[in-house]
């Protein structure tokens, strides 16, 4: 036991010093912080701009469609640019005749620096709801001409309104209209979250089991790698037993692993909660955040706020089963063979293995109730992934996941007894590659 | 509690194409030098990897200071050079020694002191550099022998087993490694160590194991396995030349049964049943100057050869030993 610690604590200890733990720990967390900077600056972008102010109305609607849509414009306050700037878009009442004069006139103008940035021209067809034109410098602003396009579609139909015969303070009254349609999921256990935060969270915790557990599973296959070209593993087993090295090596990478992701999640949230109140200050959605947030908690915390510690509990459970599965497996490929190259052709069944589950993750977040997504919750190499992943998806049974837990803890204690008979001859092993008849009388004499 | 620090009981190791080793039996006193003497491919690695129960055997005991040798705590008074050496290479040598003591069971707060002294002695520190800092990989390779060797000591085993300790070395470390084997046997310790050079077996051993194809074909102390293969060469060297009678006294195959002129002197094998006294006083009768006359042992070189052969040498094995 002793002799395991020690081995562990190498492991441990060598990788943490390497300057590709350091940088790969403190740059992932700058990574995601910078993603998370983009994404604020781009959703705050999108938003129109007090552009669509900077505009000339011809008006040749003959019903005051113009005015309606300057009054409009001019009172929208979720448009973004100066705060000062409240200018009203200019109003020209035309006639369909003198509309193509107005046009060129308006056209000229927009050419000059300084002056508006476009006109909108309405005409006699637009309020039936056909058409209306715009042109202007902003013209490829998406934002912009969806704000123009909703705006005037609101206020022709208010005009047509009135012109039935409704008053006008029922037809403002019945245009405020801001309906969001609110998802909540809704399971036999009672109510969880949003919907959409419940496929987020499925699918990040999914992803982040996979991806660490190969990466980390991949580290244990170059660590085995490297004892045995450098002839290192022949000292090292003199002193303990095979399985001891295999099962200190896998002690301590995922200890490695572990930290990392520690340090990871640690430095993000204080990298975002310090970011973010920069990023977010002046901007739209700021009070609409921190009011949502209220006091400590930062956005990305509230949103987190779906995952509930039992999540957390079970993942991590997961975590450590799948991760000894793989990196077991991943060991003893790398003790067959003797340079990088054959090692990841040595790989490739455990990779397989791994990927047949990621191929099927689709399938099981469109139906994680389904005979696919249960099956594969139950099978040793893919319910480490699988399990959590349905446990954001939808509710399960805890039976089923002490279940699942209980054959993935058996699977991987038959791929530890496997790898280690492969691992015990492997290690010693120098020469060609072995064919697999060749691998197979190992684990028969080991 | 017994006095053999190693006892191999009829021990088999059979891999799929071949025996390696074929119901083997020695026993190593304490506080002898051992060799295990014989061709590539004869089964010396297997046998010392079986001893440190890297590999099981498939039939067989074998026992370290009187117990079985899968207890943990019977491995940690044993020291092990193996013939491919290696270490971490991106580690700091320190944290390597320290790593591998640690294994052997060795408090860090006693391996520490003890690394800095072994350091000093192999001239590693004190110098203008202190190589105990530096990383595997920036040594050179005397160095990293040098540094292997410590790993082997450093916990004081009982038991120090070394794998062709003299492949790859230097004169001056050869003769530095001499020195220090011959230091723990002063100190009590065991040693045993592979070669397939018999020059150094013979200086070094008290007792020897041949074995050839995984058989073992003679052990015993040096002496005995020399008197047993009997004292049955003279070297003659004679004044002037072996003229007149001398030559006839050499070429009579009563006495002689084959002659090998090695220029400064001849090298006799008597006939059986012949007295090199006889021999002796015929030459003087003979007339023969005589500046030397001296009763040779073979030696274990010579034995091996004729023991072994050359049909004992195979090839295309595996080069394990």
């Amino acid at each position: 036991m002793d002799k395991l610690l020690t081995v562990a604590k190498r492991e441990y200890l060598e990788r943490v010093r390497s300057r590709w733990f350091i940088l790969s720990t403190l740059g992932v967390p700058a990574l995601m912080t910078a993603i998370f900077a983009i994404s604020v600056v781009v959703s705050s972008k999108s938003s129109a701009t007090t552009n669509v102010r900077h505009i000339a109305i011809l008006d040749a609607s003959g019903a005051g469609l113009g005015q309606r849509v300057a009054n409009t414009l001019q009172a929208d306050s979720s448009l973004r640019g100066a705060a000062a700037d409240s200018i009203r878009p200019r109003v020209q009442v035309v006639t369909m005749a003198g509309l193509a004069q107005a046009e060129s006139a308006a056209t000229a103008e927009v050419k000059q620096p300084n002056h508006i940035v476009g006109y909108l021209a309405l005409t006699d067809s637009t309020l039936s709801g056909v058409s209306a034109r715009y042109a202007g410098r902003n013209a490829s602003s998406i934002t912009d001409i969806d704000k123009l396009g909703s705006v005037l579609r609101q206020e022709v139909m208010m005009a047509r309104l009135e012109r039935e015969g409704l008053k006008q303070d029922i037809v403002g009254d019945l245009a405020r209209n801001r309906l969001r349609l609110e998802s909540e999921r809704l399971t036999e256990s009672g109510r969880g979250g949003s919907g959409i935060a419940g496929v987020a969270v499925g699918f990040g915790i999914g992803i982040i089991l996979f991806m660490s557990i190969l990466i980390h599973g991949q580290n244990v296959m170059r660590g085995v790698l490297e004892e045995k070209t450098t002839r290192v593993a022949e000292v090292v087993i003199s002193s303990v037993k095979p399985e001891t090295l295999l099962g200190g090596k896998v002690l301590g990478v995922g200890a490695v692993g572990l930290t990392q992701q520690i340090a990871w999640v640690g430095i993000s949230l204080y990298l975002i909660n310090f970011v973010a109140p920069i990023l977010l200050k002046g901007s739209p959605i700021a009070s609409a955040a921190t009011s949502a947030a209220g006091g400590a908690a930062s956005p990305i915390t509230t949103a987190l706020g779906g995952l509930s510690i039992m999540l957390g509990v079970v993942a991590l459970a997961y975590f450590l089963i799948g991760f000894a599965f793989y990196a077991t497996l991943y060991a003893a490929a790398g003790s067959m063979v003797n340079s990088e190259q054959e090692a990841q052709q040595a790989a490739v069944p455990v990779m397989l293995l791994a990927m047949s589950t990621w191929l099927l993750v689709n399938p099981v977040m469109l139906n994680p109730t389904g005979t696919l997504a249960t099956v594969l919750s139950w099978l040793p190499w893919s319910s480490p992934i699988i399990m959590p992943m349905r446990m954001g998806l939808t509710t399960v049974s805890p039976i089923s996941i002490v279940g699942s837990m209980v054959v993935a803890i058996i699977g991987t204690i038959g791929a530890v007894w496997l790898s280690a008979r492969i691992y015990r001859v492997g290690m010693l092993m120098y020469g060609k590659k072995p064919s697999f008849a060749e691998v197979a009388k190992w684990i028969r004499y080991a | 509690m017994s006095n053999l620090a190693i006892d191999i009981k009829n021990v088999v190791k059979r891999y799929e194409e071949h025996v390696a080793v074929r119901d083997l039996s020695l026993q190593v006193p304490v506080g002898s030098v051992y060799g295990l003497l014989g061709p590539n491919g004869a089964g010396k690695t297997t046998t010392i990897r079986m001893i440190l129960d890297i590999i099981l055997p498939d039939a067989g005991s074998i026992s370290i200071f009187g117990e079985p040798n899968t207890r943990a705590r019977v491995l940690d008074r044993v020291g092990y050079l193996p013939e491919e050496r290696g270490l971490y290479k991106k580690m700091q040598v320190r944290r390597v020694l320290l790593f591998l003591a640690e294994l052997k069971g060795l408090r860090p707060s006693v391996a520490g002191p003890r690394i800095d002294e072994w350091l000093e002695r192999f001239s590693l520190s004190g110098g203008d550099r202190n190589w105990g800092d530096a990383k595997v990989d920036e040594l050179s390779r005397g160095m990293q022998q040098k540094v292997q060797f410590i790993a082997t000591l450093l916990h004081d085993p009982d038991l120090v087993i070394l794998d062709e300790p003299f492949s790859g070395l230097d004169p001056i470390n050869a003769q530095a490694l001499k020195d220090a084997v011959l230091e723990l046997k002063r100190r009590g310790k065991t040693v045993i160590f592979s070669t397939h050079i018999m020059d150094n077996a013979e200086k070094m051993c008290d007792s020897v194991c041949i074995i050839s194809r995984g058989e073992k074909v003679l052990d015993g102390t040096v002496a005995g396995v020399k008197a047993e293969a009997g004292a049955r060469n003279v070297a003659v060297s004679l004044a002037g030349g072996a003229h007149n009678g001398a030559g006839d006294v050499l070429r009579d195959t009563q006495l002689v049964r084959k002659v090998d002129d090695n220029n400064n002197y001849f090298e006799c094998e008597l006939a059986p049943n012949a007295d090199a006294q006889v021999l002796l006083h015929r030459l003087i009768q003979a007339g023969a100057r005589i500046d030397r006359f001296e009763l040779m042992q073979p030696s274990l070189h010579q034995i091996f050869l004729q023991r072994v052969g050359a049909q004992g040498v195979e090839t295309g094995m595996s080069g394990n030993g």
